[in-house]
């Protein structure tokens, strides 16, 4: 009923359910039951009760939303919250009493707190998970601590609430058992032969005579969240304010779980063309909408939106515990922090979102002889672990610039010329002759040469015959 | 008359070319006929500093190797708690770390940038410069007209950073706000250093240098 409350808020409202092809009434909120509209009736005989009933069919997915959205809110409750069943949430509290001030206390919070969401519900207490949820769905605001009390709580309460299947009922009440203290005064054997073992663990489990593991609910670590706008928008200003917004509730969400992300999707979605989508990645796991929010901006200033914009959604992706980072202490007049805008990460980040991932790289050697393998750039996305090669053991001097491909150069009577210009050798030949055990193994003769214009080039020949003369640097 | 001279230069409206209050000391290059000629006695820090070449491979990079070596090394007592950072701004070839290592330059500080295009090449020095996380960032601009040459200069003060930017011969005549301009020419016994412009120094030639 809640999940469609708020909606169309001051008109009657009753839910429907289909049966047997008979949409009946399943729920009404209070105006419709004070003009005579019941749970059961047809919908015809109620909207001529009431023809400004508003009906709305029974949506199980939008209930399931509704719950788990209530599990998620408990969560500040309990370490321990469990979805039980299509309306019944477990939440484990012995644990939570001192926090929260007492069972009183506790309840009158959760209580006050479904209110405030919209929501009623009927709250039980009992040692078990099934005991405490047969007494709400009784109805009793029970509150059993003692499991000496449970046992004769239960026995009173009606076979209904234990939402056994209805024939089963049936027969038990052809058999004059009307509650379950009746049940478990039929003999333990019988009772399994006639309905099954099933039904007597359960009362064994809600007496507390067998254990009742249960499963945790837990919240949805990735965040989504859509804003849809009553018609198209252009407004560049607008979009962006909405991202903010959905950047706090972000913010929210992921405060609530001590995470943070390390990439987020914006997705702009259009009448016709597929959606725009602006992904956007941070070098740590961050939380904070400020951030992500200067991050936006600088790729949405360059972002196109080929037509006006209906929607908005935000994804986040996989959560990642946040990392901490403890501030320095400055004893030095203006702090540090001050002085130093941001961290090279933050940099990193800055410009990671305007010219892309691909662009902004850091280097690092490897133990590897021939010169096109002796280092790698990678990402700065990744881990940062530059490696301490010690190069001093190269007696040969490396040129400071590389070219991505060895250049062929032409020739002259054995010599190679470079723009025109017959190269002298100054030093050399340093053969490098490795990486046989690969496909890319080289054998080579490098040298240091010089041309009329006075750059020093690094040139290599393959010690193959006739092979051609290579140009693979610049001695910057 | 020694006194009326100090007094006459005390008076703030006196402007002094050289040796000018608050000329910071340079960060000396590992050349000491060059940091002869530079005033502040080395490359002026927290500034802009062109360099005009006509080829790359004339030594152009090992003139700032020793400089660079020590940033990337030396915790500075004054400005930064580790090392800053060097960054390489869309460098015409591909430094190479291994030649890098050799000069010294410590690699886990070098963070490499290549934008796509002009103007991404000056935004992205720009937040190099001003994030105060790069003790030097070199940068090789497509363009970079008067407007931008004061952008920088005011990034790498805002960030004490020290930018770098190298620009063919050409750009001798165009205006610029760098602090120091020198042009390098390659010559037989080694490359030709000829300072064009120097914030609180004069224009000089400095002969087989590299």
């Amino acid at each position: 009923m809640e999940s469609v409350a708020g909606e169309n808020a001051g008109a009657p409202t009753a839910i429907v359910e289909e049966q047997h092809g008979i949409h009946r009434i399943f729920l009404v909120d209070a105006e419709a039951r004070a003009a005579g509209v019941q749970p059961g009736q047809a919908a015809n005989a109620a909207l001529a009760l009431l023809p400004t009933l508003q009906l709305e069919e029974r949506s199980l997915p939008r209930e399931q939303q509704a719950l788990e959205g209530l599990a998620t809110w408990l969560e500040r409750f309990s370490s321990f919250v469990s979805i039980a069943d299509q309306d019944v949430l477990l939440l484990e509290i012995a644990g939570s009493l001192r926090l929260f001030g007492g069972l009183r206390a506790l309840r009158q919070e959760i209580s006050k707190g479904l209110r405030g969401l919209g929501f009623t519900g009927a709250l039980a207490i009992a040692p078990t998970p099934l005991a405490a949820t047969w007494l709400a769905r009784a109805g009793r605001r029970a509150c059993i601590q003692d499991e000496t009390n449970l046992a004769p709580a239960l026995r009173k309460l009606p076979l209904a609430c234990m939402d056994w299947p209805a024939s089963l009922c049936e027969t038990l009440t052809g058999m004059g058992v009307m509650s379950i203290g009746d049940c478990l005064r039929l003999p333990r054997e019988g009772f399994t032969r006639r309905f099954g073992a099933e039904y007597l663990l359960q009362l064994d489990r809600a007496l507390g005579h067998l254990p009742d593991p249960r499963n945790s609910w837990r919240a949805p670590e990735r965040f989504c969240a859509d804003y849809e706008m009553t018609e198209e928008q252009t407004d560049r200003e607008l979009l962006l304010n909405i991202c903010r917004e959905l950047l706090l509730s972000h913010e929210q969400f992921l405060l609530a779980r001590q995470l943070g992300t390390q990439r987020i999707c914006v997705s702009f979605f259009h009448l016709k063309s597929p959606a725009t989508e602006l992904r956007l990645g941070c070098a740590r796991a961050e939380r904070s909408a400020g951030r992500w929010f200067e991050l936006l901006g600088i790729r949405f200033e360059q972002l196109l939106l080929p037509e006006p914009v209906i929607a908005v959604r935000l994804r986040s992706g996989m959560a990642q515990p946040l990392q901490a980072e403890a501030g320095r202490l400055s004893f030095r007049g203006k702090s540090c922090a001050q002085e130093r805008r941001f961290s090279i990460t933050q940099l990193a980040e800055r410009l990671i979102a305007r010219i892309g991932d691909q662009s902004v790289q850091a280097a690092s050697m490897v133990a590897e002889h021939r010169p096109d393998y002796a280092w790698r750039s990678q990402s700065l996305l990744a881990d940062w672990s530059g490696t301490t090669l010690d190069a001093s053991h190269q007696a040969v001097q490396r040129p400071l610039w590389m070219l991505p491909e060895p250049m062929v150069l032409p020739m002259d009577s054995g010599y190679p010329v470079y723009q025109g210009c017959r190269l002298r050798f100054i030093d050399g030949p340093e053969r490098l002759e490795t990486g046989w055990w690969d496909e890319d193994g080289i054998s080579r003769d490098y040298y240091t040469a010089t041309g009329n214009n006075g750059r020093r080039l690094w040139v290599f020949r393959n010690r193959s015959r006739g092979s051609s003369w290579y140009l693979h640097g610049y001695f910057g | 008359m020694s006194s009326s001279l100090d007094k006459l230069l005390a008076n703030p409206r006196v402007w002094r070319g050289r040796d000018q209050a608050g000329q910071q000391a340079g960060l000396a290059s590992g050349y000491p006929e060059l940091d002869r000629h530079l005033p502040g006695g080395g490359w002026p820090r927290e500034s802009l500093t062109e360099i005009l070449t006509e080829h790359y491979g004339i030594g152009e990079l090992r003139l700032l190797m020793p400089a660079l070596a020590r940033l990337s090394t030396e915790t500075s007592s004054q400005d930064f708690a580790e090392p800053g950072w060097i960054a390489w701004v869309a460098p015409p070839f591909q430094p190479y770390p291994p030649a890098l290592q050799q000069c010294g330059i410590d690699l886990s500080r070098m963070l490499i940038v290549r934008p796509r295009d002009a103007s991404e090449i000056l935004w992205s020095a720009e937040q190099a410069l001003s994030s105060g996380t790069c003790a030097a960032v070199l940068l090789w601009p497509s363009v970079l007209d008067d407007q931008a040459s004061r952008r920088l200069q005011l990034a790498a003060e805002k960030g004490r950073s020290w930018a770098i930017a190298f620009r063919p011969l050409a750009a001798r005549r165009q205006p610029s706000a760098a602090a120091l301009r020198l042009e390098l020419h390659p010559g037989d016994k080694g490359s030709r250093v000829h300072i064009l412009k120097s914030r609180g120094g004069r224009p000089a030639v400095v002969n087989n240098l590299i």
